[in-house]
C-alpha cells in the first residue's frame, strides 16, 4: 500500500499530466517541465511537510492595512488615563470599547472580530515593530515587505524568498496570489513567482480583441506552449572577438526557455483561476468594498482547490492625519465585515482550520492626537492573527503610553518573529533561510 | 544587425531607419548614434511646480487663518504635485519616443536605474526633473563627474538623507550607497570607510527657497580622514576621486553597463575587458559604449535578440514599431505600473533588477493584452475604457505588395516586429494561421497576425 505521501505525489503527477497540461500534451511533456516536476517530487519526498498540495495544505493570508493603521484606536487601552489625556478629541469612550481585558478592548465597530475572539479564533500581538523605526510610508512598507533591518536595503520580498527557498519545483505562478493590480514587493525575487490581479477577468488572454477571436485563442495557445525553439544553443561565436573583449560570448540560452515556461504557467494558471472563479460562488455576502471583493475571491480560490499557499490582500486609506474618527470608523466597519464574511465562508467550506490570516500595517500612529483631530505617523502597533488554528489571546505587553520614543510606542515584539512563526509553525518552512537569521517564535499557533 | 544596434543603443527603429544604418556600415552607424545632435529644443521642460511656486503654497498655508483653509491649501499643493509628476513622466516617455538622439535617453534611463532616486521620498517633481536633466547632460560623459554631480544633486541629497548630515553627527546613508550601490559593490569597502566618507560629505544642503544645492561650510567636517589607506582632510569630491581610482569601481560600472546594454550575465573576463575599456578611456561612457557597440561580441548570436525588454523599452519600441503615439496617460501610467517600471519611482535604492525579474505570469499576460489594446483598442486594459487608440498606419506597415502570399507577409511583418528572422517553429504556426484566408490579405487578417506575433515569448526579446 502506498503511504499518504506517495499517494499525494502520484495524484499530483496525474493532475499535472491530465488536467494541467491537458490531455493532448500528456504524452509529450517537454523535457524541462518534466525535470521541473521530477525535482518537485524528489523534494517533496525528501522534505516532509514542505510541499503540500492544495487540498490539504495550510494557507497563509497576509492582510495589509496600507497607510499606517492607528493601532491605539484599534486595540484601545481604555483602562489607561494616559490614553484619554493624550487624545482628548479622538479617544474612544470607555463604554463603547469591546472589552478584551481590563486594560484593552477592540474598536466599537469590530464586533465580528470581538465575537471571533470569544470563539477562540482571534489573537492580537501587541507592540509589534522593529528597532530604529522609520516613519516614511514608502520606506517602512519596504521594511515590512522585505523583512530587513531598518538600516539595510533589501530588494527581495520575504514571501518571494519563501517561494524561492521552499517552493522550488512547484508551479511558479500559483505559489502565491496577490489580489492587487501590482505585485506586492513582498513577492519579489530574482525570478518572480506568484500572480497578481485585481480582477480575474483581466488575468487572461483577451482573444476577443482580435477580429477572429477563436483563431486568435487557438494560435495564442499554440505559440505559448513550450517546444523546440532552439535559441542560443549554438556555441560558435560567428564574428570573432576583438582582443579586449575576448571570450565574452555570455551565453544565456535559457532566456527564451524561461519565457516559455512563464507563458505556459500564465496560461495554465489563468485557465485555472477563471474556471474556479466563474463556477465557484460564495455562500455568504461580503461587503461591496475592495477588501470584501478581495477576500471573496480568495475564499473562492481556496474552495476551488487552487494549490496556492500564500494569498495577499490589502485595504487602503489608513493615513488618518485629519478628522480621523469618521474615516477610521468606516475603515473598521469594512475590515470587520469583510473578515467576518470571510470566516463564515471558510467555515461553510470546511477550510477554516487551514487558514491563518495575519494583518500588518507599515506603522502605528503617534500616541498624542494632532491639532486636526487626526494622528501622525508613529511606530509600534498591534496586529491581528486569525484562523481556526490560532491560539487565541493577547500576546506581548501593551507598550507604555507614557514611556515613549519620540512620541511613539516602543515595540516589544519584532515583526519578523511573527513572520518566523508563520513560516515555521504554519507553513512548515525553515524561517532562518527566508529571514536571514533566527527570530524567537511566538506561541500563537 | 543594425536593428540590434538601434534596439540596444536606443528604443528600436522601423525598417527604413534600419536600412539607413545598414547603408552606413557598422563603424559609421555607431558614430552616427554617438554623435547625434542635441535636440533639447524640441522638448521644452514640462509644466513645473517650481520651488518659488511651492514656497508660495507653504507661505499661504502658514498664513491661513483656520485649519480648514490650511487643509485646502495643502490639497491644492498635493494636486499640483500629482499633476506635475504625471506631466514629467509623460514628458520623458515622449522624449524617448520621439528623440533623434536615442542613446542619450537610453543612457539617462540607465543612470536613473543606477542612482535610483524615487519621488516617493523626494516628494518634489521639480527636483526629480532637475536630476533627470543633469543625468541627461552627463549621461555619455565621464563617470567621476556624474558621481560628483549626483552628490550635489538636490533630489539625491533628499533621497539619501545627505541634508541631515551634520559635522558632529554625520548621516551615513549617502556615503554607504556611494560605495555599495554607485561605485564598488558590497564587500569592497569597510564600515570604517563608510564612516570616514560620511564625514567628508557633511555640509551638503538644499536651499529650501530655491531648491538649489548649497555647501554649508560650518557643517563640513574639515578634519583628517583615513580612506582606502590614505589620510587627508578629504572633501567629498576627493573621496570620489579615491573611489574611482579603485580597479573595482571600473569593474562595477563596467558590469552594470554590460548588463543593461548587452547581456545579464557577463563572464569575469568580459567584466575585466569592459573595466579596461573604461580606464583607458578615462571613464568616458560614450567612448566605452562606442567600442562595445563596434565589437563582434555585441553581435554574437547569444546576445542578439536575447535581452528581455523592460516595460519602458517595450512601450517605446512597440509604439515606434506600430507608428503610433504613446497611449494617453491613464493607460500609460497603469500599464507601466502593472508591468513594474514607474519612472521616478524605482522600487528601492537598488533600482530595477531588470532581466527575468520583469516577467511573471501576470506581467506577461498584461503585455499580450496591452499589445492587443495598442493594435485595436479592444482589449480591456486598466484605464483603457474611453481612450480610443490612434489607428495603426497599416498601409505603410504592410503595403499591398507584401500581402500577396503568406511567406511575404510573415517575413515582412516578422522582421518589423521581431527584428530577426522568424524562428522556424513560429513560422509554421503563422503559415497555418494564414491558410484559408483570402489573398491579398485584408486589414483584419494582417492585424490579427500582428497581434499573434506580439503575443509570444519572442516578442518580449530584443
Amino acid at each position: 500500500m502506498k503511504s499518504p505521501k506517495e499517494q499525494s505525489l502520484h495524484t499530483r503527477r496525474q493532475f499535472l499530466r491530465t488536467s494541467v497540461l491537458g490531455g493532448a500534451l500528456a504524452t509529450s511533456v517537454p523535457l524541462f517541465l518534466e525535470k521541473t516536476f521530477l525535482c518537485l517530487d524528489t523534494m517533496a519526498a525528501a522534505s516532509p511537510g514542505q510541499i503540500t498540495t492544495g487540498k490539504d495544505g495550510t494557507i497563509l493570508v497576509v492582510l495589509q492595512l496600507a497607510g499606517g493603521n492607528d493601532g491605539i484606536n484599534t486595540l484601545v487601552p481604555y483602562g489607561d488615563d494616559a490614553y484619554y489625556k493624550a487624545r482628548p478629541r479622538i479617544a474612544l469612550t470607555k463604554n463603547d470599547v469591546l472589552r478584551i481585558s481590563d486594560y484593552a478592548g477592540l474598536h466599537p465597530k469590530l464586533t465580528g472580530l470581538h465575537s471571533l475572539y470569544g470563539d477562540g479564533n482571534l489573537g492580537m500581538i501587541q507592540g509589534v515593530g522593529y528597532p530604529n523605526p522609520n516613519r516614511s510610508h514608502f520606506r517602512s512598507t519596504e521594511i515590512w515587505q522585505t523583512a530587513s533591518d531598518s538600516d539595510r536595503n533589501e530588494s527581495e520580498g520575504w514571501l518571494g524568498r519563501y517561494f524561492d527557498n521552499c517552493c522550488r519545483g512547484a508551479d511558479p505562478s500559483t505559489v502565491g496570489v496577490a489580489i492587487a493590480g501590482v505585485t506586492p514587493q513582498a513577492f519579489s525575487s530574482p525570478q518572480p513567482k506568484g500572480i497578481a490581479f485585481s480582477n480575474p477577468e483581466q488575468f487572461r488572454y483577451m482573444s476577443e480583441a482580435a477580429n477572429d477571436p477563436a483563431s486568435a485563442d487557438k494560435f495564442m495557445r499554440e505559440m505559448n506552449q513550450p517546444g523546440g525553439i532552439e535559441h542560443g544553443t549554438q556555441s560558435e561565436n560567428s564574428g570573432g572577438s576583438i582582443g579586449m573583449l575576448s571570450g565574452s560570448a555570455d551565453s544565456d540560452g535559457s532566456t527564451v526557455e524561461f519565457l516559455q515556461r512563464i507563458a505556459l504557467g500564465a496560461r495554465m494558471s489563468s485557465d485555472r483561476v477563471l474556471e474556479i472563479t466563474r463556477k465557484t460562488k460564495s455562500s455568504v455576502n461580503y461587503p461591496a468594498s475592495q477588501l470584501g471583493n478581495s477576500l471573496n475571491l480568495v475564499s473562492r480560490l481556496i474552495a476551488g482547490g487552487l494549490p496556492t499557499r500564500v494569498y495577499y490582500v490589502s485595504q487602503g486609506g489608513f493615513d488618518t492625519h485629519a478628522n480621523q474618527i469618521p474615516t477610521h470608523d468606516r475603515l473598521m466597519t469594512d475590515l470587520n465585515a469583510a473578515i467576518y464574511s470571510f470566516v463564515a465562508d471558510l467555515k461553510a467550506q470546511g477550510n477554516f482550520n487551514r487558514v491563518l490570516v495575519i494583518s500588518f500595517s507599515e506603522f502605528g500612529r503617534r500616541v498624542a492626537e494632532n491639532a486636526s483631530g487626526g494622528t501622525d505617523h508613529g511606530a509600534a502597533a498591534p496586529l491581528f492573527i486569525l484562523g481556526g488554528g490560532v491560539k487565541p489571546g493577547l500576546y506581548g505587553a501593551y507598550p507604555s503610553l507614557t514611556d515613549l520614543q519620540d512620541g511613539d510606542l516602543k515595540f516589544n515584539t519584532d515583526f519578523r518573529s511573527v513572520y518566523a512563526t508563520a513560516l515555521e509553525k504554519w507553513l512548515g518552512a525553515p524561517s532562518e533561510f527566508v529571514l536571514g537569521k533566527k527570530f524567537p517564535l511566538l506561541p500563537f499557533v | 544587425m543594425a536593428a540590434h544596434l538601434l534596439n540596444r543603443a536606443g528604443f528600436g527603429g522601423i525598417p527604413s531607419q534600419i536600412d539607413e544604418l545598414v547603408a552606413m556600415g557598422p563603424a559609421k552607424a555607431v558614430e552616427s548614434i554617438l554623435k547625434a545632435d542635441d535636440d533639447s529644443d524640441l522638448f521644452p521642460p514640462p509644466s513645473m511646480l517650481e520651488p518659488r511656486i511651492r514656497s508660495e503654497f507653504h507661505h499661504r498655508e502658514k498664513d491661513a487663518a483656520t485649519e480648514e483653509e490650511k487643509k485646502t491649501v495643502r490639497k491644492q499643493l498635493n494636486d499640483a504635485e500629482r499633476r506635475s509628476m504625471l506631466d514629467l513622466r509623460s514628458w520623458w516617455l515622449n522624449r524617448m519616443r520621439y528623440t533623434s538622439a536615442p542613446l542619450r535617453e537610453k543612457a539617462t534611463l540607465f543612470w536613473h536605474g543606477h542612482f535610483a532616486t524615487g519621488n516617493q521620498k523626494v516628494n518634489d517633481p521639480y527636483l526629480m526633473w532637475f536630476q533627470n536633466e543633469t543625468l541627461r547632460r552627463l549621461a555619455l560623459g565621464k563617470f567621476p563627474e556624474i558621481l560628483k554631480e549626483m552628490s550635489r544633486d538636490p533630489a539625491m541629497i533628499r533621497w539619501l538623507d545627505l541634508g541631515q548630515s551634520r559635522k558632529d553627527h554625520p548621516n551615513e546613508n549617502f556615503a554607504r550607497e556611494v560605495l555599495e550601490l554607485f561605485s564598488l559593490g558590497e564587500g569592497h569597502y569597510t564600515e570604517e570607510d563608510v564612516r570616514e566618507a560620511a564625514r567628508a560629505f557633511t555640509g551638503y544642503r538644499v536651499d529650501p527657497e530655491t531648491g538649489a544645492f548649497l555647501f554649508r561650510e560650518r557643517e563640513f567636517d574639515p578634519g583628517l580622514k583615513s580612506f582606502f589607506l590614505k589620510t587627508g582632510a578629504f572633501t567629498g569630491d576627493e573621496i570620489i576621486d579615491l573611489v574611482v581610482a579603485q580597479t573595482q569601481c571600473a569593474r562595477f560600472i563596467g558590469r552594470k553597463l554590460w548588463m543593461f546594454f548587452v547581456s545579464p550575465d557577463p563572464s569575469e573576463e568580459t567584466v575585466s575587458g569592459v573595466a579596461d575599456l573604461l580606464v583607458s578611456n578615462g571613464y568616458d561612457i560614450g567612448a566605452t559604449l562606442g567600442t562595445i557597440f563596434k565589437s563582434a561580441d555585441f553581435y554574437s548570436p547569444h546576445i542578439v535578440h536575447h535581452q528581455i525588454k523592460g516595460p519602458v523599452q517595450w512601450m517605446i519600441q512597440t509604439t515606434k514599431m506600430l507608428g503610433i503615439p504613446l497611449p494617453e496617460s491613464p493607460v500609460l501610467e497603469n500599464s507601466l505600473s502593472a508591468l513594474g517600471q514607474v519612472l521616478f519611482a524605482p522600487p528601492n535604492v537598488k533600482g530595477w533588477d531588470g532581466g527575468k525579474a520583469w516577467i511573471s505570469a501576470s506581467t506577461l499576460l498584461y503585455r499580450y493584452n496591452l499589445a492587443a489594446f495598442l493594435l485595436s483598442g479592444r482589449a480591456r486594459v486598466p484605464g483603457g475604457g474611453n481612450h480610443a487608440m490612434a489607428a495603426i498606419p497599416l498601409g505603410e506597415i504592410s503595403p499591398p505588395k507584401d500581402r500577396l502570399g503568406p511567406g511575404e507577409l510573415i517575413d515582412t511583418l516578422g522582421f518589423r516586429i521581431f527584428n530577426v528572422p522568424v524562428p522556424e517553429r513560429d513560422h509554421s504556426a503563422f503559415m497555418r494561421f494564414l491558410s484559408g484566408k483570402g489573398i491579398p490579405y485584408d486589414d483584419r487578417t494582417v492585424l490579427d497576425l500582428m497581434q499573434l506575433m506580439m503575443s509570444t515569448p519572442d516578442y518580449q526579446l530584443c
